[in-house]
This record gives structure tokens, C-alpha cells and sequence, in this order.
């Protein structure tokens, strides 16, 4: 597939042009906290040396609470309405390589028995164009689980910035291949550029592990004093595990209901919630912050592998950076990787 | 810092204590919460510009010793906290060795270094640098100078908001909660054994991270913390997506203090505000 150059000034208008189409383009928004549906091209904000957002984009494949189906009691038993059809197409722009990576990622488990057609809807919808990234700090390791600051998995196409204020356009899919050919008219071609991508002020993430051997010594130390110490000063909370673009654990709960009607929700829940595995009976079998933690390590760098070959992780650093008291993943997994 | 590490390495030697929670370095600057229970682990023990964490909520989240006090090292301003669980009756003065230091300021930005432009805003207005509750303190008191405090000038912009104007803003904000609890976790006086969001049958509040779920989410919270928050801001800090709790916090505390003249976390003897009754006690707002 051809690669391009498109210039700043065309992507807002490429952008305006594809909202004008009545698709929506989501990216990350200028507050670094969040990704958005943009309204005008002038609210794009695309950096490739910004920190990643607090909350990754998984929020618009996978919403953080969604309608599956509503019902009302009617005079001859229950009916049952659907949720309104998702039809929206969707362009995501400068979206970073760990962003994009947990696309594929999460497709498996939303596909490996029940078929989520909400969630694979929305992927079918979505043109995901990536951006070279070029951050890193203390808590990026995309390097250590076979990613990079320019990993394609997840993307349909890649943008690099040049040193002119450009970008090189290098399409990944059949998907992006078709949808940059709708806006030719804002595409050079490369051979007519002779330039070179923006070197990254930072260097490589520091954090480095080896998976493999990360993963032998989970397979074999459920139980280890390590796990004793580690949930000590965790908190409890669901910070770690909504702001990753991975973790996709669910509830399912009946909401705004009375006696005639109501919404069946499916809403974002974590394994490291006090009510998570809370049996019936009163009984949970991971009782403890310290049980809990190892779920969310064993989870992501075991279990998952085990069953998908893939860790279920992008080492884009957010849980860490987010957490509250400071418990550092990549660092755990550094430690692991020494024992 | 030797004086605080010689602190622990006595009480841990001599018993006094189980364990000790305090602070310890992690990458670059910042410090995170870290339980020493040996004197090894004593010597890691820190306290700087980066000690952000309000130590006393794991005085409810962690589990009782059998033998031994818990120490525990808190700032001034946190230590209302613990005057606060002591008023309520859920930890009691001999069970806990406070060791609080004479504090400088922390920092609003942990990845950043500490600077006149990076000072939590708690800081500038604090009145307990030096704290009046302590077995034992360690530290000097030095000149800080302190920037602007932007947080009032902001709660004065929310306050003279018309009301249409006032349910934007918080709906602006309150539509990017994602129910993690975060603000409640950190939370020293988030303590109930179980919140009422967690209770499942019946569920009384929507689990839904929608604007409605999010508003009786956000405004419980806010009102079961009014005249109880110690203003330390920790909600405010953890929560992922920057909702301005403080904002509600402090104007709650605000409120406690022009209509019931009470500071929440000022004195073990004095009876909580919303535990006790008086004649005097201002009704205008029920109408
Ligand atoms: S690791 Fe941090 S973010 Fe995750 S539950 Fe524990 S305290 Fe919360
Ligand atoms: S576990 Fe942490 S580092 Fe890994 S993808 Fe999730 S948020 Fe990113
Ligand atoms: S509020 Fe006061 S005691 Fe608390 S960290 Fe700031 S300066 Fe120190
Ligand atoms: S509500 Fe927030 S500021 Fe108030 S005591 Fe709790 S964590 Fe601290
Ligand atoms: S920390 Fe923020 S996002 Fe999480 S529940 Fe509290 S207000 Fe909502």
C-alpha cells in the first residue's frame, strides 16, 4: 500500500471534511485528561511528546456504562427494546502505539466465546490513525512486551512528524487504504518530500523486563512472600484498572428500574473493588488488597498469555502514573524479572 | 531525615510500636506510602517536599497489631484526620504513636520538583506547619514563599454562578467520573464498612457511570463528608479524570465553620458537629 505526506494545515481539514461526512473524530483532548469527540478540527490536539491521557481511548470502544437492551411490562407480558443501533462511523486521530495496541488485544477476549457485537461494532466502525510517539518516562515499558513508540498493532494507519511540521502518512490496512483514499485531495506523495521525522527528545523507556521470564516465575509462585508485602499499601481503588486500555472486566446490572420498566446496564467493574468476587453467601475468595493486586499482575502477564498469547498489557504506564500510593507495575515486573 | 529514622529505629527496637507507616523514596523524587515493621526498614523511611499522601487512612484500611502501637507519620494538616477518627470513635489516641514533622509544603505535581509555582493548594492557607498533637516531632520550620490561592478565587467564581450556570460546571465535570472511588478509597474518613454504592440489594444509588449516577455518587459523598472533611485533598488529587472535589470539600468546610463556627479535626475533646445539638444551632436553611 502507498505511504503519504499530508501537512498540519490538511489534516484540520481533512478532519473538518470527515466530520462534515457525519462521522466523529475522537481525539485526545487538550486537557490531557481524556479522549473526545471533537466538534471542529481546531480542538485536535495531536502531540507525539505529550505524556499519554490520564484515561485511554478504550472508553469509546468499550463505554465505561452502555444500555444493552431496555424492557417494559405491557398488557400481554414483557417487552423488549433494543438499545439504539450504533451506526456512527468514527475516525480516532494521534492515538499513541499503546493506545492503539489494545485494540487487537481486547478484540480476543471480546470475541474468544460470546461474540460482543456492541464492542465489535464499534471497531468495525473506527479508522484508527496512530501517531509516532516520541514521550517516554519512568513508567512507559511498551519496549519490554514487544511493542515500540512505533507499533502498528491496532492501527490502520501511522502518522510520523517531520521536521518541517508535516506528517509522513504510512498506511497499515486495507481499511485505512480505503478510507485516505475518500481525502486524496489533501495527500502528497512522498517522493516529492525529502525530509526526516522529528528525533524524540527522550530516550527509549527505561523500564525493561523480560516477559518470558517474567512469565516462568508467575507460573510457578502463586504463592510467594512477594505477594505479602506488594497490597500492603494499595487502596483498593479502580483507578488502575479503568484508566488502562486493557483491563475490560464488566458488570451487568438492571438500572432505573421500577415496576414497569427499566435498562439492563453493562458497566466498567475491577478486580480491584471490594465487590468483585463477593460471593452470595457473604464469602470472597480474594478477600484482601494483597489477593487482589496478584489477580491484576496474574491476569495481565499470565493468564491472559496463557489463553490469548498475548499479554494483556501495553505498558503505556497509566496505572502508575495514576496511582495514588505510588505501586508502580513496571517496577514490579522488573523485580520479578531479577528473582 | 536521621532524626525521623532514629525516631523508628527506637520505637520498632523497643517495641513501642509494630510497625511504623510512613514514607519512602521511589524514582526521582517522589515518595510513596511504605510500612516499616524492622529497623532495616526504618532506614528508608523519608520525609520531604514529595510526601504528599495523607498516611492516616490506612489507620482504617490496615489491620489492628496485636501488641504495639501503630505509628504513624502525618503531616498537620492530615493529622486532623486522625482527630477526626479519635472524635468518631474509630481509633483511639493510646493505640496510635504520631510522629509528625514540622512541615514545609508539599507539592501539587509529584513528577515535578518542588517550587514556589508547585505547592498544593491545601499549602497556602495552612495554619498547622507545625502540629500541636504529636508523641514525637522531628524537622525545622523554614520560610516559604507562597504563590496565590487560585482554589478560593475559584469556589468565589462557582459561588456567584446562577444556578443554571452552577449545574453546568458540575455537569461538565461530573460527567467524566468513572466511578472508580479512587476519592473515596483515599479518603480518611471514607471509612464505612459498606458505602451505600456498594450495596447491592437493593442497590439505592445507580452503579452507571452516567451524569445522573454520577451526580448522586458525587453529591452523597460530598454530603456525608460535610463538616467531617479535614481538607486534606487527597480525593481531589487521586481522582483520574481531575474533578475539582476540593471545590465542594472546602465549601462545605467553609459553611461549617460561618454557620456552626466548627472546624472539623481540631480537638479530640470537642463533639463532632453533625453527632451533637445545639439550642444556639442556625435551622434558616430548612424551609
Ligand atoms: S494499585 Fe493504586 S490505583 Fe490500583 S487499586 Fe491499588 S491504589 Fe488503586
Ligand atoms: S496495565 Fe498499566 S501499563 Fe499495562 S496497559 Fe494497563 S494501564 Fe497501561
Ligand atoms: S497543608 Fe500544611 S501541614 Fe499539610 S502539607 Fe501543606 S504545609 Fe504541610
Ligand atoms: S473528602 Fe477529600 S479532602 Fe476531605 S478528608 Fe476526605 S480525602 Fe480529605
Ligand atoms: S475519583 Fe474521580 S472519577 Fe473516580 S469516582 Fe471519584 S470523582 Fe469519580
Amino acid at each position: 500500500m502507498k505511504d503519504y505526506i499530508i501537512t498540519a494545515e490538511n489534516i484540520q481539514l481533512l478532519v473538518n471534511d470527515v466530520l462534515k461526512q457525519g462521522w466523529d473524530v475522537v481525539s485526545e483532548s487538550k486537557t490531557g485528561v481524556n479522549f473526545n469527540a471533537i466538534k471542529d478540527a481546531s480542538e485536535l490536539a495531536i502531540k507525539s511528546d505529550s505524556k499519554p491521557s490520564k484515561l485511554s481511548m478504550k472508553d469509546f470502544f468499550f463505554p465505561k456504562t452502555e444500555p444493552l437492551f431496555f424492557y417494559r411490562q405491557s398488557h400481554d407480558g414483557v417487552e423488549l427494546v433494543d438499545a439504539s443501533p450504533i451506526e456512527k462511523k468514527t475516525l480516532f486521530l494521534g492515538a499513541k502505539p499503546c493506545d492503539a495496541a489494545a485494540i487487537p488485544v481486547l478484540s480476543k477476549v471480546f470475541n474468544w466465546d460470546y461474540k460482543d457485537e456492541f464492542y465489535n461494532k464499534r471497531v468495525e466502525n473506527s479508522v484508527v490513525v496512530s501517531l509516532k510517539c516520541n514521550y517516554s518516562d519512568d513508567y512507559c515499558f511498551c519496549t519490554s512486551i514487544g511493542l515500540s513508540q512505533k507499533a502498528e498493532q491496532g492501527s490502520d494507519a501511522m502518522l510520523t512528524e517531520q521536521q518541517d511540521g508535516s506528517y509522513f502518512l504510512h498506511i497499515v490496512t486495507e481499511k485505512g487504504d480505503e478510507f485516505f483514499k475518500m481525502y486524496s485531495q489533501y495527500l502528497k506523495d512522498t517522493q516529492a518530500e525529502n525530509n526526516k521525522p522529528v528525533e524524540s527528545k527522550y530516550p527509549e523507556p527505561a523500564v525493561k523486563f523480560d516477559q518470558g521470564k517474567v512469565k516462568g516465575w508467575l507460573d510457578a509462585n502463586f504463592e510467594h512472600d512477594f505477594w505479602n508485602n506488594l497490597g500492603d499499601v494499595c487502596l483498593g481503588c479502580g483507578q488502575c484498572t479503568f484508566v488502562c486500555p486493557t483491563c475490560h472486566c464488566f458488570d451487568i446490572v438492571d438500572e432505573n428500574c421500577n415496576y414497569h420498566e427499566g435498562g439492563r446496564m453493562k458497566n466498567w467493574d475491577s478486580c480491584q473493588l471490594c465487590l468483585f468476587t463477593k460471593h452470595a453467601s457473604g464469602h470472597n475468595p480474594r478477600d484482601g488488597q494483597t489477593k487482589r493486586y496478584r489477580q491484576r499482575i496474574q491476569h495481565k502477564f499470565k493468564y491472559y498469555e496463557d489463553k490469548f498469547n498475548e499479554v494483556l498489557c501495553t505498558g503505556c504506564g497509566r496505572c502508575t502514573r495514576g496511582c495514588g500510593v505510588g505501586i508502580d507495575i513496571g517496577g514490579i515486573m522488573e523485580r520479578i524479572d531479577k528473582f | 531525615m536521621a532524626e525521623l529514622k532514629e525516631i523508628a529505629k527506637e520505637l520498632l527496637t523497643s517495641g513501642t510500636v509494630a510497625y511504623i507507616i510512613g514514607y519512602a523514596s521511589e524514582k526521582n523524587d517522589k515518595t510513596v506510602p511504605f510500612i516499616a515493621r524492622t529497623v532495616e526498614d526504618a532506614e528508608k523511611l523519608v520525609f520531604t517536599h514529595h510526601s504528599v499522601n495523607n498516611l492516616s487512612v490506612y489507620l482504617k484500611r490496615i489491620k489492628k497489631p496485636e501488641s504495639g502501637k501503630v505509628g504513624l507519620v502525618v503531616k498537620g494538616c492530615d493529622l486532623k484526620a486522625v482527630v477526626a477518627l479519635i472524635q468518631e470513635s474509630q481509633s483511639k489516641r493510646e493505640d496510635i504513636y504520631i510522629i509528625s514533622p514540622k512541615c514545609n509544603t508539599v507539592v501539587s505535581d509529584n513528577t515535578k520538583p518542588w517550587n514556589k509555582d508547585n505547592i498544593a493548594s491545601k499549602c497556602l492557607s495552612c495554619e498547622v506547619r507545625t502540629p500541636s498533637l504529636f508523641d514525637a516531632t522531628f524537622g525545622e520550620i523554614e520560610t516559604v514563599e507562597l504563590p496565590s490561592d487560585e482554589q478560593i478565587e475559584l469556589i468565589k467564581k462557582v459561588e456567584a454562578m446562577s444556578t443554571s450556570e452552577k449545574w453546568e460546571f458540575w455537569k461538565n465535570e461530573f460527567e467524566k467520573c468513572v466511578k472508580c472511588y479512587a476519592c473515596r478509597q483515599a479518603c480518611p474518613l471514607c471509612y464505612c464498612d459498606q458505602c451505600i454504592v456498594d450495596k447491592a440489594s437493593p442497590r439505592w444509588i445507580d452503579s452507571s457511570a452516567t451524569v445522573q449516577g454520577n451526580f448522586a455518587w458525587n453529591m452523597i459523598r460530598a454530603f456525608h463528608l460535610s463538616g467531617r472533611c479535614i481538607g486534606c485533598e487527597e480525593c481531589n488529587r487521586v481522582c483520574p479524570v481531575d474533578i475539582p472535589l476540593s471545590l465542594l470539600n472546602r465549601k462545605m468546610s467553609m459553611f461549617a465553620v460561618s454557620e456552626y463556627d466548627y472546624k472539623a479535626g481540631t480537638s479530640i475533646e470537642e463533639p463532632t458537629l453533625v453527632g451533637t445539638y445545639k439550642l444556639t444551632d442556625n435551622e434558616d436553611f430548612i424551609k
